[in-house]
């Protein structure tokens, strides 16, 4: 048996995304903050994904290697056309 | 009306990192369930949303009152309630392992649910302790058990707080 309104860390993950895009509608929203209070573990994973978006989005194009940048964009050539 | 947050050190809230400041009034942008308007906790919420610092605040404004929180348009920080401390939460802790020994600890199925919150409390995992131990008494007693025990814990704590008794 499970509480209606309670999520597991498997949902949390699933829905972190959404979460910090503010695009969970409210009661969703407050199950997720909900968790975040008992679980270490979800709490720690949200943390690490806010400092994930954080650090890359201050990535200039211009901090890329031109090597790595080469090797990338052949890497995505070669997937999409795989 | 007088509510309670809970924020994290230095007067930072958990979610949406916003530093409250002591004594000045904050206007929320609009009032929405979960995404605008100032949050606060009644007592019977505490267990609920137990963080770092309780602090007591000062709504104003039309007070939206949810299943767990309140929203209003306005509040202000008007003092922090020393007495949640580690020592409170400690004890409110071991109030819980002894809640779910008795409540489940003779039922093999859910007996295991004893150990769990006893292991909380070394780890001082404090919130999950009231989360497991509300957990066990709906899994024995059903999901209006598991309010009742939300309500029981909320008891506990505003009386060791001197904040009188919570309303169900």
């Amino acid at each position: 048996m499970r509480l209606a309104r309670e999520l597991t860390c498997a949902q949390i993950v699933e829905l972190v995304t959404a979460y910090l895009e503010g695009a969970l509608e409210p009661d969703d929203r407050e199950r997720f903050e909900e968790h975040l209070v008992f679980c270490d573990g979800c709490d720690r994973y949200l943390e690490q994904m806010r400092l994930t978006i954080d650090v890359t989005g201050r990535l200039e194009p211009g901090e890329l290697p031109p090597a790595l940048e080469e090797r990338l964009l052949e890497a995505f050539r070669g997937w999409r056309s795989g | 009306m007088i509510a309670y947050k809970f924020l994290n050190e230095e007067g930072v809230a958990p979610f949406t990192g916003f530093r409250w400041p002591v004594g000045d009034w904050v206007e929320a942008d609009h009032v929405d369930p979960c995404s605008g308007g100032i949050h606060a906790c009644r007592l019977r919420d505490l267990p609920i949303w137990m963080g770092r610092e309780l602090w007591e605040i000062e709504l104003d404004g039309e007070v939206v009152e949810l299943e767990r929180k309140l929203v209003a348009p306005r509040g202000r920080l008007l003092r922090r309630i020393s007495e949640w401390n580690d020592e409170l939460l400690e004890g409110f802790a071991r109030f819980c392992a002894g809640r779910t020994r008795e409540q489940v600890g003779f039922l093999p199925i859910l007996s295991g649910f004893v150990g769990d919150v006893d292991r909380f409390v070394v780890q001082r995992r404090f919130p999950i302790a009231g989360f497991a131990a509300a957990r066990a008494a709906e899994l024995r007693d059903g999901p209006g058990a598991y309010e009742r025990e939300r309500l029981v814990q909320a008891a506990w704590l505003a009386e060791r707080l001197g904040l009188g008794v919570p309303a169900a």
